[in-house]
């Protein structure tokens, strides 16, 4: 055998070994792209989403796997099945579902919720109470700034609460003051943060502390939600600098929602400021200052306190865009499916 | 109060002589095709008749009470097989199927107690409309798709071959029950995204958890694989037939059962 039929034969097995290759390649893709296939992972991850329902702290696993491999079964078909070739709009359909797929990862990953109280009159400076965020969350929440400029709730008899309207004023992009009404089904929306009035809220005792060193800070104390909390308005408080923890409790003498009228939030009139520090009790009227190891307190009033919750997704449109996409070529691919023939022919 | 009870038991007796005729038609082999029509198209006059009455009386649309959500329901439900009968003359001996299954919901609906519900603020959106409106265009495709697969199923197990006979063969009932399926999956998808849109305004999440929507989800996961399956293999009618079953099961449980054992937001609780 001369060198160049060696040459030749080398050549040959490797064309064939690489055809080889291929072939093993393409049955994988093609086992992978299995319709029998389609429906087990449908089935499984109507399981995924039962188990999810049922265990809070396990919700991302059960739907992750199942919606993963559905995504590798629908590539794996696109990229063998010649149907989604010969029908465009089944095709734009599935791959408008993997494009809500990325999409909710994407979501995922990057999303931010949480809850924030703000007393009447204050400002929103980017801080929330509870918060829960993707791995990737690189929003700027703490530049988001809002005032709440007060609400009004009107009830039903039975304390059936009505619409919400809460006055809001804001700076935008351009540094332009901007003022609004948000409530039920009207979020703020600033740089992406969407803040949604919730039904938590409630009173907030104002005061102002002035430390040993001479600094004056204002602080409310937000006590729990009214109505729902009405006979535990009660809340333990540390002034801000202070070391010394202020129990604050607010008696109310008088009816302020009435179960039997149709009646509005609004703040009481009757009513007593407890505040007791350690053993001793006083009781105080807007104005009344007290005096404490390491500064003075000051009750300015009361004002009232709204609780928001707040949420960001930057999918949201991308999402509608993709399941906007998805009924339309589904309803076109069944149109033409069904067009073509009669279902009695 | 007392007019609106007056309609709907005149509606409900209407619908049970819709039923009854229709049922007597297929057992005695007749045609009474023109009088069932104009006893659904009269049942649905005095069922609207009376949900308008309480829609004026309580200032919203009946979305709220077991007895409101029934209601409409039973008159959605009616809508959506009424336009079948009239259009699709060759389905019409189903309506001695599909009428006593209907009579079971009107059943329910007399003895739920017609009180009234607190209408919260967040149902005071377009949203609602458009979502719930989806759903009973839903609700109606499958429940045409039941009437359909149950004729197969009764063919397939002996019962009922001569009497059903006027009925097209079983292979185009299939086709026929699938095409309402088909329509079934593109209005439970646009119920679901209505929904996550309202879900987003009102409760600023477009998917929490909650168990109505999460059941709205596996009845659209058992919609996917019902038609997926018909699609990709030549499963044969009384297969398809008995999977539409499971179909409406799931999609009555969702509808009926899950606001009511539910605490969440979705039930109008906030």
């Amino acid at each position: 055998m001369t060198q160049q039929d060696l040459a030749e034969a080398i050549e040959r097995e490797n064309t064939q070994l690489e055809s080889i290759e291929r072939r093993t390649h393409i049955s994988l893709l093609r086992r992978l792209a299995s319709l029998r296939l389609t429906l087990w992972l449908i089935a499984l991850l109507a399981i995924g989403t039962i188990l999810a329902l049922r265990q809070e702290g396990a919700r991302t696993w059960p739907m992750v796997i199942p919606l993963g491999l559905l995504a590798v079964n629908l590539l794996s078909a696109i990229a063998t099945n010649g149907v989604f070739r010969r029908q465009t709009a089944l095709l734009v359909f599935h791959l408008s579902l993997v494009a809500l797929l990325l999409l909710v990862a994407a979501g995922r990953l990057t999303y931010l919720k949480g809850h924030a109280g703000v007393t009447e009159g204050t400002n929103f400076e980017g801080v929330l109470a509870e918060v829960e965020r993707g791995p990737w969350h690189n929003g700027k929440l703490s530049s988001v700034s809002f005032v709440n400029n007060g609400f009004t709730i009107e009830y039903a008899p039975g304390l059936q609460r009505g619409a919400t309207r809460n006055d809001v004023a804001w700076r935008d992009a351009t540094g332009r003051s901007q003022r609004s009404v948000i409530g039920d089904q009207e979020p703020l929306v600033i740089a992406g943060y969407r803040f949604y009035t919730t039904f938590n809220k409630g009173f907030a005792p104002t005061f102002r502390w002035q430390g040993a060193d001479g600094t004056a800070v204002f602080g409310s104390v937000q006590l729990p939600p009214y109505p729902m909390h009405e006979y535990s308005q009660a809340l333990e408080w540390t002034p801000p600098g202070s070391e010394v923890s202020v129990w604050v409790m607010l008696d109310i003498d008088e009816v302020l929602l009435d179960r039997e009228e149709h009646s509005t939030f609004r703040l009481p009139e009757k009513y007593k400021l407890v505040v007791r520090v350690g053993n001793e009790r006083h009781e105080m009227r807007s104005g009344d200052t007290l005096s404490l190891n390491d500064g003075t307190l000051r009750f300015e009033g009361l004002r009232s306190w709204m609780g928001y919750r707040v949420f960001y997704d930057w999918t949201l449109p991308w999402l509608l865009a993709a399941c906007a996409v998805a009924v339309i070529s589904m309803g076109c691919h069944f149109w033409q499916k069904f067009a073509a023939k009669p279902w009695d022919a | 109060m007392e007019q609106e009870l007056q309609l709907l038991w005149a509606a409900i007796v209407t619908y049970v002589l819709a039923g009854i005729t229709a049922v007597i038609g297929v057992v005695l082999g007749k045609r009474p095709e023109r009088s069932v029509l104009t006893l659904m198209f009269a049942g649905l006059a005095l069922q609207a008749a009376s949900i308008g009455l309480r829609w004026e009386r309580l200032g919203h649309g009946p979305f709220i009470t077991m007895f409101e959500i029934l209601n409409s329901n039973v008159w959605s439900l009616m809508v959506a097989y009424t336009v079948a009968y009239w259009r699709i003359p060759r389905i019409r001996a189903s309506a001695a199927i599909v009428m006593p299954l209907m009579f079971i919901m009107l059943g329910w609906l007399m003895v739920t107690h017609p009180g009234e519900g607190h209408y919260p603020p967040t149902y005071n959106t377009p949203w609602l409309y458009i979502h719930i409106g989806l759903g009973k265009v839903f609700l109606g495709a499958v429940l045409v798709a039941v009437g359909l697969s149950c004729v197969i199923i009764l063919r397939h197990f002996g019962f009922g071959i001569r009497r059903l006979g006027q009925l097209p063969p079983s292979p185009q009932l299939d086709e026929l029950a699938f095409r309402c399926m088909a329509i079934g999956l593109i209005f439970h998808t646009l119920m679901l995204i209505a929904g996550a849109i309202w879900a987003q305004d009102a409760w600023g999440r477009y998917w929490d958890w909650d168990p109505l929507e999460t059941w709205a989800f596996i009845t659209w996961l058992t919609v996917a694989f019902t038609i997926h399956a018909r699609l990709a293999f030549r499963i044969s009618p009384p297969v398809h037939a008995a999977m539409i079953l499971t179909v409406f099961v799931t999609a009555f449980l969702t509808f009926f059962g899950v606001p009511f054992v539910s605490m969440t937001p979705h039930q109008g609780a906030v």
